[in-house]
C-alpha cells in the first residue's frame, strides 16, 4: 500500500531574494519515513539539495524541521507527520547558516564539538537492556585475544537538533551551544586526568558558555538520542560553582 | 573530490556499518575475505577511538549450520582470520539475548563503524594533505578530446552554476553509478547495482556482531551500533541505483530472520529502514549472492580511452585498499614515483573535515 503525501519544502539558493515554499506531490509506501519523502522530491527535482547518509539515525546528517519541530526524518514516519494535517512542511534547522535548500553549514558546529576532543566511543554498559553479560577476551588491534571491556558509540550523533531548538542560540549566535557543552561534560566524565578535567571545566566557564544558557530545556526536549544537553549544562554549572567556592576557601 | 550530494550520501553512508573480519566470505570468496581482515587490522590501527571493536560471533542454529563449522574454521585459517571456537555456554553468557538453542559459536574480530564519520576522517586527512572536496557537485559530462578524457563538466547544486574542470586523469570512483559515468566516455564497466534492505531496531540486544554460521544469505546478521542494532540484508539487482523501492516483504523477512538469531528482536520496535545499492563486479555466471565482494580497477586505456580509470566493487571495510590500488595506478600513469602511506597514517579527527 502507498500514500500520497503533499509536502511543502523550503527552497533557497544563494542569491535568491527570499525562500520559496513550493508544494510537491509524491507517493511513498505506507511505512515510509520522512527521509523517503524527501528523496522522492529529489527524484522529481534534482536541483533540490538536502543532507543524508545512514537512514537509521546514526550519522545525524538529515536533521530538519518537520511541521515546525526538529526531527530526524530517517526515523520519523510519514503517517506521524501527516497526523491532523493535510500537508507536511519541511524546513532547514534554525540557528545555522543556510547553504542551499535544506542544507545548512555545520562547520562552526563541528569546530565547537571538537573543542572537547571527546572520543566518540565509550565503555559499554555492564548489561544489555537490564540483562548482565560476562566479559570475555576479545581481539585487539593486532588480532590477539586480550581482556578488555566492550565499547560502544556515544549517544550524541551531532545532528544539530539541540542548537536549532535552543532559544538562547536564536538570540545569541556566539553561544557555545548545548551539544558542545554536553560534549565538554561527557569528556570530563570520561577523563581520569585532573588537569584535563580542569581544562575542560575552564572551557565551559564563560559568558558564552555554560552561563549563557537560559535553562529553557528545549534541547533536551528535542534531542532524538536522549543525551539531555540541558542536564549536562546544569551539571557543569554545579561543578563550576563547587570549583569556585573551593578555590575561594583555598581548597583544591 | 567531487561528490553529487552530501559526503557519504551514496552507498558508503548507508551500509551495514560492519567492519568485516572476512569471516563472512572465508569459505566462498577468500580473496575478499583476505582483503577484509587485512584492512580490518589496518583500520583498527589508523582510526582509534572511532570504531566499536567487540568482535563477532558466527552461530549455528541448525544441523546445516553446524555442518558448515569445520569449513568455516578452515576458511578462517586459510585467510589468516583469528577465530576462536567458543563453548555454547560461554557464548550465551557473553550474549544473553542470543538464541539459547544455538549449537555452536565461533568468535572472530568483526567490528562496527559509523560510515559518515569514517568518510569524514579519511577526507579530513586528505584535506590536510592538500585535497579539496566539493560536495553537491554532480558530474554531468566527461570532457573528451578524441580518445582522451580531459576533464569534467559539473553542476554545483548549491548554486545551480555549471563549470568545466580540466584534469590530467579522471578517477571514476562512483560505486554502483560507475557504469553511468564510464558510459559518458563510451566505456562499459561490468558493475551491477545490487540493492539490500537493512532494518534498524530500537534496542541493542548484542555487543558482538551476530552472524549466521553458514554461507551468506538474507537476514543472517545483526550488527549492534550505539544503542540500536541493524538487521541485514537482502540482495537483488536493480536497474538504477537511484530508484530503489523497498519491498515490504524484505522488511518482514529481516525481522523474522533476525529473530532466529536473537529471539528478543520480536519485542523491539523498528527504528529505521534503509536500502542502498552495492557495486558488484559482474563476472561470468552465478546469482548476486555468488558474486565476489572484491574490487577491481579498470584502466580504460586498454579499451582505447586515455585519462579515465574506474575503481569499483569492494566494501567500505576495504575502501582504503581500493584507494591505494587506484592511487598506485594513477601514479604509474602520471609518472609519479611515490609509496602509498595510508596504511600507516593515523587519520585526523573526522570533525576537522569542517576546518
Amino acid at each position: 500500500m502507498s500514500l500520497e503525501a503533499p509536502v511543502k519544502i523550503f527552497r533557497y539558493k544563494p542569491g535568491d531574494d527570499a525562500p520559496r515554499y513550493p508544494t510537491y506531490r509524491v507517493t511513498v509506501p505506507d511505512e515510509a519515513n520522512v527521509i523517503d519523502l524527501i528523496e522522492a522530491v529529489w527524484r522529481q527535482d534534482p536541483t533540490f539539495t538536502f543532507r543524508h547518509a545512514c537512514h537509521h539515525a546514526s550519522c545525524g546528517t538529515c536533521a530538519v524541521r518537520v511541521n515546525g519541530y526538529e526531527r530526524l526524518p530517517c526515523i520519523y514516519p510519514v503517517t506521524e507527520a501527516l497526523k491532523g494535517r493535510h500537508e507536511i512542511l519541511i524546513e532547514p534547522l534554525r540557528n545555522f547558516p543556510i547553504v542551499s535548500d535544506l542544507v545548512v553549514d555545520v562547520a562552526g558546529f563541528f569546530q565547537k564539538q571538537e573543542a572537547s576532543r571527546l572520543i566518540i566511543t565509550r565503555t559499554a554498559e555492564a548489561a544489555l537492556v537490564d540483562r548482565p553479560y560476562v566479559r570475555s577476551e576479545i581481539f585487539d588491534e593486532e588480532g590477539k585475544l586480550a581482556e578488555r571491556p566492550y565499547n560502544r558509540f556515544e549517544n550524541c550523533i551531532e545532528c544539530g537538533i539541540c542548537l536549532s531548538a535552543c532559544p538562547t542560540m536564536a538570540a545569541a549566535d556566539k553561544f557555545f551551544g548545548p551539544a558542545g557543552l554536553a560534549a565538554l561534560y561527557r569528556a570530563r566524565q570520561e577523563s581520569n586526568d585532573p588537569q584535563q578535567k580542569s581544562l575542560l571545566l575552564a572551557l565551559a566557564d564563560g559568558e558564552q558558555e555554560a552561563w549563557r544558557c537560559h535553562s529553557a530545556f528545549e534541547c533536551t526536549q528535542a534531542c532524538p538520542q536522549n543525551v539531555d544537553p540541558a542536564g549536562a549544562i546544569m551539571a557543569l554549572r554545579r561543578d563550576l560553582i563547587t570549583h569556585k567556592i573551593k578555590r575561594f576557601f583555598g581548597m583544591r | 573530490m567531487l561528490e553529487r550530494g552530501e559526503v557519504a550520501s551514496g552507498t558508503t553512508g548507508r551500509n551495514h556499518c560492519l567492519l568485516h573480519s572476512g569471516g563472512r566470505y572465508c569459505v566462498k570468496d577468500q580473496e575478499s575475505a583476505i582483503e577484509c581482515i587485512d584492512e580490518n587490522l589496518i583500520l583498527r590501527r589508523i582510526m582509534p577511538g572511532v570504531l566499536e571493536l567487540n568482535d563477532g560471533l558466527f552461530v549455528a542454529i541448525n544441523e546445516d549450520d553446524l555442518a558448515f563449522k569445520d569449513k568455516f574454521l578452515e576458511g578462517c585459517a586459510a585467510c589468516h582470520i583469528p577465530a576462536r571456537d567458543l563453548p555454547v555456554k560461554r557464548a550465551l553468557e557473553m550474549e544473553p539475548f542470543l538464541n539459547s538453542k544455538i549449537l555452536a559459536a565461533v568468535q572472530i574480530p568483526d567490528g562496527v563503524f559509523e560510515p559518515f564519520r569514517l568518510c569524514l576522517a579519511f577526507l579530513a586527512t586528505a584535506h590536510q594533505n592538500g585535497a579539496v572536496t566539493r560536495p553537491y557537485t554532480e558530474v554531468t559530462e566527461l570532457l573528451c578530446a578524441g580518445r582522451n578524457v580531459t576533464g569534467v563538466k559539473v553542476v554545483d547544486h548549491r548554486t545551480g552554476k555549471t563549470e568545466t574542470l580540466g584534469a590530467d586523469l579522471v578517477v571514476n570512483a562512483t560505486g554502483p553509478w560507475a557504469e553511468k559515468i564510464a558510459r559518458m566516455a563510451g566505456m562499459d564497466v561490468p558493475v551491477s547495482p545490487t540493492a539490500g534492505v537493512m532494518v534498524t531496531i530500537n534496542k541493542r540486544l548484542n555487543n558482538m556482531v551476530i552472524n549466521r554460521l553458514n554461507k551468506p544469505s538474507d537476514g543472517d546478521i545483526v550488527v549492534p551500533q550505539r544503542t540500536t542494532a541493524i538487521i541485514g540484508t537482502t540482495s537483488w539487482t536493480v536497474p538504477d541505483a537511484d530508484q530503489i523501492v523497498i519491498p515490504k516483504d524484505h522488511i518482514d523477512k529481516m525481522i523474522h530472520k533476525g529473530q532466529e538469531l536473537i529471539p528478543a528482536i520480536q519485542h523491539t520496535v523498528t527504528r529505521g529502514v534503509g536500502a542502498v545499492a552495492r557495486p558488484l563486479i559482474r563476472r561470468a555466471g552465478g546469482d548476486e549472492r555468488e558474486v565476489s565482494r572484491t574490487f577491481e580497477c579498470f584502466d580504460h586505456q586498454h579499451d582505447g580511452v586515455n585519462g579515465l580509470v574506474t575503481i569499483s566493487g569492494g566494501k567500505t571495510t576495504t575502501a582504503r585498499a581500493m584507494a591505494e590500488k587506484v592511487a598506485d595506478i594513477v601514479c604509474a600513469k602520471l609518472g609519479v614515483r611515490a609509496e602509498c602511506r595510508t596504511r600507516d597514517t593515523l587519520l585526523a579527527s573526522y570533525r576537522l573535515f569542517y576546518n
